[in-house]
C-alpha cells in the first residue's frame, strides 16, 4: 500500500527575536502515515510535536523536506487537511448548527440541500441536537469542541489533525470525549494526527503512538498499541489492565528521560 | 429587593440601573439649583437649572436652533460616514498586509499627534470658510484615530479563527469576509461609537472658528451679549444629542450582536 502521507527529511528551525540564535525545532525526520490509521504524537513539552503537526496542515511552513499526500506534495493549508485546537475556535457570533455548516461552507461541489444534509448528520453524531440553535458562548467548553470537530469533519478533510483539543477540558469531559471519538473514528475511518500529552488518552485512541525526543524533535519510539491491545477491548473497557499499566509506566519512563535530557542540555 | 445595590463586584437588573441613572442627574440638578438659589455666584454666572430651561425653549421659538441642530448632526455624521468609508477598508488592509501597515503606520503616527485645533487656520486656507473646511476639520480628527483602531480590532481577531478557515479551504477574501469581519465587528462598532462622540468636539471648534450657522455658532455668538442660560442650553443640547446617540448606538449593537449577551 502507497503511503498516505509521507514526511522526508523535514526540518525547522526558530530564530531569536534578534535573529541571532537559533533554535532546531525539528532536525530532518521522516514519517509516513497510513490511511485510516489513528497516530498520537506524544513527547515531551516543547519538544516539537505541534510544530511538526502544523507542518503537516501546512500552517508552518518547513525549512527543509517535503510533506506528501498520496504522493502529491503539499504546500500551503487547504481543505484536505482539517484542523482541531486546542483552544475554542468555534466561531461566536454562528449558533452550533451555523458552526458545524460553515464546515461545508467550501464545498463547492455540493448544493444547499446535501450540505444541510451533512450539517444535521454531524450535529446528531456529536449529540449537540438539542443545542444546534445555541450561540457556542453559552455552551460548555466540553460541546464546544464537538462543535470543532464536527465542524472540521463536515469539511471533509482527507486528514484529522488535532492539537490536543481535549487538553483544556475536566476529566470527565475529557473522558467522555475521548470516547466519543472512538466511536466517530470506527465510523468515519479518518486518517489522524493527534498531538497529546496525556499518556492514557494517547494509549486509549491510538492505533500507534510515535514519542520524540525533547527539542529538536526526532523520533524515538514507535508503539504498536493495536498490537498490545486490541482497539475493540480499549473501546469497550474491558483492555487488559495489566498491560494498559504496563504499557504506560514504560511511556512515562522514556518521556521522563527524554525531559531530563533536555535539563541538562539546557 | 432581591439584591443589595451594594453587592461587590455584581451586576444590577436593568431596571435599577434606568433608575439609578435618573437619580444621578436629579442629584446634579439639585445641587446646581441649590447653589444657585442661595446666591453664592451671581446669575450672569450660574443661572438656575429653570432659567436655562426656559432658554433652551427660547432658543427653539426664537432664534430656530432646530435648523442650527440640523445643520450641525448634518456635518458630524457627513464627516463621520467619510472619515469610516476610508478608514475601514484601510484598517482591515493595514492588519492584514504587513506592507500596508509598514507604510501607513509611522505616517499615521505622525499625523495622530498634530492637534487638531492647530490644523484650522490651514483647512480654512485650503477650503475657505465654507462647508469643506467643517468637514476637513472633523475628517482629520477621526480618520487617523478610527484606521488605528479599526486595524486593532481586526489583529485582536484570534489566530485560531484564521487558521481553521484556511483548512476548511477558505480563500483569503473569505477569511476576510466570512471570518475576520464578523469576528471583529463588535469592538468596531464601539469604536465608531465611540470616533462619532469625538466629532462634536471637532465639530465645536470648526463652529466657533468659522461659521454662521450650527449650534456652535449659536453658543459662541451668544456668549457675546452674556447670555448664560442660552450658551448653557446649547452645550446641555449638546450633552442629549450625543447621549441619545450613543444610547442608540449600544441598543443596535446589543440587538445586532445578541450572542455576546451572557
Amino acid at each position: 500500500m502507497q503511503n498516505f502521507i509521507e514526511i522526508s527529511d523535514i526540518s525547522k528551525t526558530y530564530w531569536s527575536a534578534d535573529g541571532k540564535t537559533e533554535t532546531k525545532v525539528v532536525l530532518p525526520l521522516s514519517m509516513t502515515v497510513a490511511e485510516g490509521e489513528m497516530v498520537m504524537f506524544l513527547g515531551p513539552s516543547g519538544c516539537g510535536k505541534t510544530t511538526l503537526m502544523r507542518m503537516v496542515g501546512g500552517l508552518e511552513t518547513p525549512e527543509a523536506g517535503t510533506i506528501a499526500l498520496r504522493g502529491e506534495r503539499l504546500a500551503g493549508p487547504d481543505r484536505r487537511r482539517g484542523m482541531v485546537f486546542q483552544s475554542y475556535s468555534s466561531f461566536p457570533w454562528l449558533t452550533v448548527r451555523d458552526n458545524i455548516r460553515f464546515g461545508t461552507r467550501y464545498r463547492r461541489d455540493l448544493s444547499k440541500a446535501e450540505k444541510d444534509e451533512i450539517t444535521d448528520h454531524y450535529l446528531q453524531m456529536v449529540g449537540l441536537g438539542r443545542y444546534r440553535n445555541f450561540y457556542t458562548n453559552r455552551i460548555s467548553g466540553g460541546m464546544r469542541q464537538r462543535v470543532a470537530i464536527a465542524r472540521t469533519l463536515a469539511s471533509s478533510p482527507d486528514v484529522l489533525l488535532m492539537d490536543e483539543p481535549f487538553g483544556a477540558l475536566d476529566a470527565q469531559t475529557r473522558e467522555f470525549l475521548q470516547f466519543q471519538l472512538m466511536d466517530i473514528n470506527t465510523r468515519e475511518k479518518k486518517t489522524t494526527i493527534f498531538v497529546t500529552h496525556d499518556v492514557e488518552e494517547a494509549i486509549l485512541l491510538a492505533n500507534r503512538i510515535v514519542i520524540f525526543s525533547s527539542r529538536p524533535a526526532r523520533v524515538i519510539r514507535e508503539i504498536d498499541v493495536d498490537a498490545l491491545i486490541p482497539a475493540e477491548d480499549r473501546r469497550a473497557g474491558t483492555a487488559d489492565m495489566p498491560t494498559f499499566f504496563d504499557l504506560r509506566a514504560e511511556i512515562l519512563k522514556i518521556i521522563r528521560e527524554e525531559y531530563k535530557h533536555s535539563l541538562e542540555d539546557a | 429587593m432581591p439584591q443589595s445595590l451594594f453587592a461587590f463586584r455584581k451586576s444590577l437588573d436593568r431596571r435599577t440601573e434606568m433608575v439609578l441613572g435618573v437619580l444621578g442627574f436629579i442629584l446634579f440638578l439639585s445641587a446646581w439649583h441649590l447653589t444657585a438659589v442661595s446666591g453664592a455666584i451671581r446669575p450672569e454666572f450660574l443661572p438656575t437649572p429653570l432659567a436655562v430651561a426656559e432658554a433652551f425653549v427660547r432658543l427653539f421659538t426664537e432664534r430656530g436652533f432646530a435648523e442650527d441642530i440640523v445643520i450641525s448632526v448634518g456635518r458630524v455624521w457627513f464627516a463621520f460616514l467619510l472619515s469610516v468609508a476610508v478608514a475601514v477598508p484601510l484598517g482591515l488592509y493595514m492588519s492584514t498586509y504587513r506592507v500596508v501597515g509598514a507604510i501607513l503606520e509611522p505616517f499615521i503616527d505622525f499625523v495622530r499627534y498634530l492637534p487638531v485645533p492647530a490644523l484650522v487656520p490651514l483647512l480654512v486656507i485650503w477650503f475657505g470658510v465654507g462647508e469643506a473646511s467643517k468637514i476637513a476639520v472633523l475628517w482629520m480628527g477621526t480618520f487617523f484615530q478610527l484606521i488605528l483602531l479599526i486595524a486593532d480590532d481586526t489583529k485582536r481577531v484570534p489566530a485560531e479563527y484564521v487558521e481553521a478557515g484556511h483548512t476548511l479551504g477558505a480563500s483569503n477574501g473569505e477569511i476576510m469576509r466570512h471570518i475576520i469581519i464578523p469576528a471583529a465587528l463588535p469592538n468596531m462598532i464601539d469604536n465608531l461609537r465611540i470616533t462619532l462622540g469625538w466629532c462634536w468636539t471637532y465639530l465645536i471648534i470648526a463652529e466657533i472658528v468659522a461659521a454662521n450657522s450650527g449650534i456652535g455658532h449659536v453658543i459662541w455668538s451668544l456668549r457675546r451679549f452674556v447670555k448664560t442660560p442660552e450658551v448653557m442650553a446649547g452645550i446641555i443640547a449638546i450633552g442629549i444629542i450625543g447621549l441619545l446617540t450613543d444610547q442608540a448606538f449600544r441598543y443596535a449593537h446589543r440587538r445586532a450582536f445578541a450572542y455576546l449577551r451572557k
